[in-house]
């Protein structure tokens, strides 16, 4: 319909009485639930529009992050796949030193000097630490991510993902299971035993196995398991369970031996997947960076001290403001204050369009967010606020199986006030305790809107064209 | 400051949002209610904290973003009550909106948050934006607009000239209208938008870079039985050296393809002389006459004369109840306290004072930035016309324009018409600017003014004469 | 809504869009009116009058837009056939509710020039629907006397057809409407003057006696349709076939109008597209220029 040809229909953002004077001339109206843009960027979001790039970066980048086809190809250690000098480790998050690390960092790199013997004890190991000897790096500076503490160590077990379209790869390590397990600080013996067996016995299995099934479509195992109830950041179990159906002929063939246990294992932990789901939105999100120009957020990241975002035209930098504490459900007598703020990589599942902003697809966990069906589809439908695209793959049925909303764009953020809803497990502050609960957290508003302005700093001008 | 008798309140709702005439109305109700002395609630501006602050309010740290109620009086939890009521009112009006974190999960989720969204949800049905926030907050919501194919009028002022032209470039590529900035009419197949009367359809087009001017003449025209097809208000500035005329040339276009317009009139201040040059370009390539009328140069009630006689249609007297005046004038002495600037303007011509905005000066715009920023237009809050006329002087005339239609005041009279009563001129004169099918009723708006005292007149070019004249 | 409630209660005001068909009704000193028929999405009016239009609809939005229709701001008021009603002195009134006209629209806006080659072109995207009166012989000799140009023929079709068909706008009538106005505005937009002089006639044979021989509400349409006048949907068909948009959306809208109007004013407009094609354009005045 052209302008003249008829009464319009009409979108109206300001003065509800020119919206009324509309109603009472019997045109139909969508009203804009307009608010003020987070304080100080008015100007900024002026600049970071008119770029002339801007339109078709956005573009470019969203089609680029849903576009990407993420296969599982290998599982190797990540001695082979990362270049890790001694003594160094990875960790989630922003950048962090051993003196601003939290509880859980801190007890995950202590766990991983004594697995890599690169200390003889607790103390030794902190000793080290605090000398500032090893090297300490984000897993994101290294194509890959973590979970939780999302320490990475060159003896670790590392899935490899591979974007079809695109071409760029992915890893992140292997689960440990829930309870006492390094990734939320644990270092106890159970916990150094458990990773030696995954040294020994999960890894070479499962790379034998992953070898023999040839690549697997973890975007196509997502897609299915949104259908089945997950949401693939704090609810695996589907996923996990396929995963299992995919591999479980190819762990009996490489090795009869430990298929049992392997499998015990694997079906044992309901998060199983979550690992192979962050490597596969890491290679997604990944393969839109650094399109010049535009304000999609090509990672969000958490050190247990920071919460962090990168923008895909804003290279490596990082945005940051103070991590927050989850804001969720414990697990026995643990309450708020046994937990530490937010950490982990996993919400590089909702850059890519899951975890929170798919809640609507997992009714069976939306005490996490409120405790009704229906706060769990508001909270997947408020997304599509801060979002350039809907997902061609990733589908929610009880949204008639729109496409998840996916690539938070700054700019939106900003204009709206609405943060990326954020599922995650919450850490025990104490070094050792591990998982006390789960639940949502609200990222803090200076990464993004800090990201803005540099945003505007970088942006172009129209007129000087 | 001390305190006022009775209770107070000062409280601040965070992450509450309403639009400044909205609260201005509800500011209003409280104020209303029996035994209240003070009622103001707004959002927590730096300009709205220092207002609560000089009424004696001792307000909590708030943001633009965050909602502040300070209220004085005999009852004032009463008073939050009603509050509380009028703000649900609004919001139910306006669909489900937000009250939990993410919004309320309706049907349709939560309320669009930008423009970009309102439209997907709105899908193809939508057609055009019309934009009222503040002018520092226009340029999202307009580039939301363009990019999904909507046209735009931008009721707001205080709109950047850069991001004016931003916009219309954007627009120009995307093959779609900005009307506006700062122009607050368009009528689009009989659908008024912002500030417009009801006109019936009929064959002439209006471009026009005054809102005002553009009521002045459809309303003359609609008065004389010809009827108006659209009217595309392209804003203040568009016809600048600046902005070069770049939505009056598209709106030229749209109207000469239109084939319910027949006859185009052209309303603006003179243009720049080199934009003159090329609209008059344009306008001499169209297959549909056009009739220019540039304010200052023409007036209005000219202009609507000439395109009644193009159309072929006989042009009637132009209704008017003169009154003779209270005692006789200072020759001369005329004050101008307008709501349209461009009908400001034209009546300065006419009458001889000089057009200016600083208060004290005879012809007053209060629709202009200055009277503005922080508070409504003239047409939907009389505040400032309130006050301005008890400050006439006993020897000079009063001139003032009452514009009628959507979006103005639901009954200009009943607040004007008393203090033209009381005003202390020698005379007051009234432009009544509207159309025997505006919902505030052409002839009983001008029998209260006359009932004040007031000569009313329909032309305000006539209105302006008669002031001048008068002995 | 009871009848004769004294109005000792303040009125409700209420707005809505009115077409211009029914301005002469609104701004006519006020004359009484009874309500016709009332249906969830609004309800008709009778007003007492010798003349047409003589039926206003008063409907909710998203209902279809009869050419004689206020469109509601609000919900419709709920109303039992046979209330009291009044029409006139800038209003409807209904008990308490005092309706009054907040936009004019025009059910006939014109269509500009079209070009008849155009017209041929778009004219073989008509797709037939399901119209109730397929087969019908007065139907089959319109379409013919309407081709070869045969006054005799439509004048005698017509005359079988109005009143035709069950319900408050009987097929025939939607037909002849459809046709009606195809052939004033689309003869008028591509010079076809001859289709104009058949308006005509036709206009004169169907309204003169249309109120004895059809429903109230059909006749009131009738004489719209013989104005030109025809609701959105039915305008936007023609807009789209004189060149001024997609065809298949609006089309696909109007095939969704009532049960069979839709499909029946679409016959209509398919009759009156041939005739207007057979005839060969002048703007000369007419009736001069000859049909093929």
């Amino acid at each position: 319909m052209t302008l003249l040809s008829g009464p319009p229909h009409v979108v109206t953002a300001g003065v509800d009485l020119l919206r009324e004077a509309l109603e009472a001339q019997a045109v139909p109206t969508t009203p804009v639930d307009w608010r003020p843009p987070l304080p100080g960027t008015a100007g900024a979001l002026a600049r970071v529009l008119a770029d002339p790039r801007r339109r078709a970066a956005n573009e470019r980048a969203v089609d680029r992050l849903t576009s990407s086809r993420p296969l599982l190809v290998g599982v190797r250690r990540a001695s082979e796949l990362l270049h890790l000098p001694q003594p160094m480790f990875l960790h989630a998050g922003p950048p962090l030193d051993w003196e601003r690390a939290s509880g859980p960092m801190r007890g995950a790199l202590v766990g991983a000097m004594l697995l890599e013997g690169y200390a003889i004890d607790e103390e030794d190991a902190r000793a080290r630490l605090e000398s500032g000897v090893v090297r300490l790096e984000p897993c994101h500076h290294h194509r890959t991510v973590g979970p939780m503490a999302g320490v990475v160590s060159p003896s670790m077990w590392m899935f490899e993902v591979r974007d079809d379209v695109h071409g760029g790869v992915a890893y992140c390590s292997l689960n440990e299971g829930l309870g006492r397990v390094l990734r939320y600080g644990a270092y106890g013996p159970e916990v150094l035993d458990r990773l030696g067996w995954m040294d020994h016995v999960l890894g070479p299995v499962l790379s034998a196995a992953v070898e023999l099934a040839g690549p697997i479509d973890l975007r196509a195992l997502a897609a299915q398991a949104l259908q089945m109830g997950d949401e693939l950041h704090n609810r695996n179990r589907a996923a996990t369970s396929l995963l299992l159906r995919e591999l479980a002929p190819y762990v009996v063939n490489a090795a009869p031996g430990h298929a049992a246990e392997v499998l015990r294992f694997v079906g044992g932990n309901d998060h199983f997947f979550l690992n192979a789901a962050m490597a596969a939105a890491k290679v997604s999100a990944d393969a839109a960076r650094d399109v010049p120009g535009s304000s999609l957020v090509v990672a969000m990241a958490r050190n247990g001290t920071d919460f962090g975002v990168q923008v895909s035209g804003l290279g490596e930098r990082w945005f940051t403001g103070p991590a927050g504490v989850p804001d969720g459900l414990y697990l026995g007598a643990y309450g708020p204050a046994d937990a530490n703020p937010d950490i982990g990589d996993s919400t590089i599942t909702e850059t890519a369009g899951l975890g929170g902003f798919a809640m609507a697809a997992a009714p069976a966990i939306v005490r996490f967010v409120g405790g009704e069906v229906a706060d769990a589809v508001a909270a997947t439908r408020s997304m599509y606020e801060i979002t350039l695209a809907e997902h061609p793959a990733y589908q929610i049925p009880a949204l008639g199986f729109r496409g998840t909303p996916v690539g938070i764009d700054v700019t939106l953020v900003a204009r709206t006030g609405l943060l990326p809803v954020v599922n995650t497990g919450i850490a025990g502050r104490v070094a050792g305790t591990g998982q006390v609960g789960a639940g949502l957290v609200s990222p803090p508003v200076e990464a993004f809107t800090s990201a803005l302005l540099a945003l505007a700093e970088s942006a172009l001008d129209p007129f000087d064209q | 400051m001390s305190p006022a008798a009775g209770e107070a309140a000062v409280v601040v709702r965070a992450g509450v949002y309403h639009d400044s005439v909205t609260l201005m109305r509800v500011s209003r109700a409280l104020s209303d209610l029996p035994g209240m002395d003070v009622a103001l609630v707004a959002m927590a501006t730096e300009l709205n904290l220092a207002m609560a602050r000089d009424l004696g309010f001792d307000p909590p740290p708030a943001g633009p973003a965050d909602l502040l109620v300070a209220l004085r009086g005999r009852d004032v939890a009463a008073a939050e009550r009603e509050l509380d009521r009028l703000l649900a009112a609004v919001s139910s009006a306006r669909g489900p909106s937000g009250s939990s974190a993410y919004g309320m999960a309706g049907a349709e989720g939560p309320a669009p948050r930008t423009t970009r969204s309102a439209a997907a949800r709105a899908g193809e049905d939508a057609g055009v934006a019309l934009i009222s926030l503040p002018g520092e907050h226009v340029l999202p919501e307009a580039v939301d607009a363009i990019e999904a194919g909507l046209d735009v009028m931008i009721f707001s002022d205080g709109v950047p000239v850069r991001q004016e032209v931003l916009l219309k470039r954007l627009a120009a590529e995307r093959g779609v209208l900005v009307m506006g900035p700062d122009c607050g009419t368009a009528v689009i197949a009989g659908v008024g938008l912002g500030f417009a009367n009801v006109l019936r359809p009929g064959p002439v087009g209006v471009v026009a870079a005054s809102g005002t001017g553009a009521q002045q003449v459809t309303s003359l025209l609609d008065l004389a039985g010809a009827g108006v097809s659209h009217v595309l208000g392209v804003g203040g500035r568009d016809l600048s050296r600046e902005v070069g005329g770049l939505s009056a040339v598209r709106a030229l276009r749209l109207l000469d393809e239109d084939p319910a317009t027949e006859l185009v009139v052209l309303v603006s201040k003179p243009p720049d002389p080199e934009v003159a040059r090329a609209v008059q370009e344009v306008v001499e390539s169209l297959r549909t006459p056009v009739v220019s009328a540039l304010t200052g140069r023409d007036d209005l009630t000219e202009a609507a004369e000439r395109a009644l006689r193009a159309l072929g249609a006989p042009v009637p007297g132009w209704p008017s109840w003169p009154a003779p005046a209270r005692r006789p004038p200072r020759p001369g002495a005329v004050r101008g306290l307008y709501a349209g600037g461009t009908l400001c303007a034209e009546a300065a011509a006419i009458a001889g004072g000089a057009p200016a905005v600083a208060e004290g000066k005879e012809f007053v715009d209060f629709g202009d930035d200055a009277y503005t920023r922080g508070r409504a237009h003239p047409l939907i809050d009389p505040a400032l016309r309130l006050d301005a006329l008890a400050r006439v002087g006993p020897d000079e005339v009063a001139l003032l324009d009452v514009v009628l239609g959507h979006g103005a005041d639901p009954d200009p009279a009943a607040s004007l018409a008393p203090a033209v009563a009381r005003c202390p001129a020698a005379a007051v004169v009234v432009a009544l600017v509207g159309t025997e099918g505006d919902p505030q009723d052409l002839h009983r708006q001008a029998a209260a003014f006359r009932e004040a005292g007031a000569s009313v007149f329909v032309s305000n070019a006539q209105a302006a004469r008669y002031a001048r004249d008068l002995r | 809504m009871t009848v004769g409630t004294r109005p000792r209660r303040p009125h409700v005001h209420a707005t809505g869009a009115a077409s211009t068909a029914v301005r002469p009704l609104l701004d006519a000193p006020r004359r009484a009116a009874r309500v016709l028929a009332a249906f969830p999405a609004g309800a008709y009016l009778q007003v007492r009058t010798d003349r047409e239009p003589s039926v206003i609809a008063l409907l909710a939005p998203g209902a279809t837009r009869l050419p004689n229709a206020v469109l509601l701001a609000g919900e419709p008021p709920r109303l039992t056939v046979g209330d009291d009603a009044s029409v006139g002195d800038g209003a409807v009134r209904l008990g308490r509710l005092r309706l009054r006209a907040s936009r004019w629209w025009d059910p006939a806006p014109p269509l500009g020039a079209a070009d008849p080659a155009g017209l041929r072109e778009a004219a073989a995207g008509l797709t037939p629907g399901e119209p109730a009166l397929a087969g019908e012989p007065a139907v089959e000799l319109l379409a013919s006397g309407c081709a070869s140009g045969r006054l005799l023929d439509v004048l005698t079709a017509a005359e079988r057809l109005v009143g035709l068909g069950p319900g408050l706008t009987p097929s025939g009538d939607d037909v002849l409407a459809g046709l009606m106005v195809t052939l004033r505005l689309l003869g008028a937009a591509t010079g076809a003057g001859r289709a104009v002089w058949l308006a005509d006639w036709l206009a004169a044979t169907v309204t003169y006696d249309a109120r004895a021989r059809t429903t109230p509400l059909s006749a009131t349409l009738l004489h719209c349709a013989a104005l030109g006048q025809a609701s959105p949907e039915v305008a936007a068909v023609l807009r789209a076939l004189a060149g001024r948009g997609p065809l298949e959306p609006a089309l696909r809208r109007l095939h969704g109008l009532g049960h069979t109007s839709g499909s029946d004013l679409a016959q209509g407009i398919a009759i009156g597209v041939r005739s207007v094609l057979s005839c060969r354009p002048s703007r000369r005045s007419f009736p001069s220029r000859e049909c093929a």
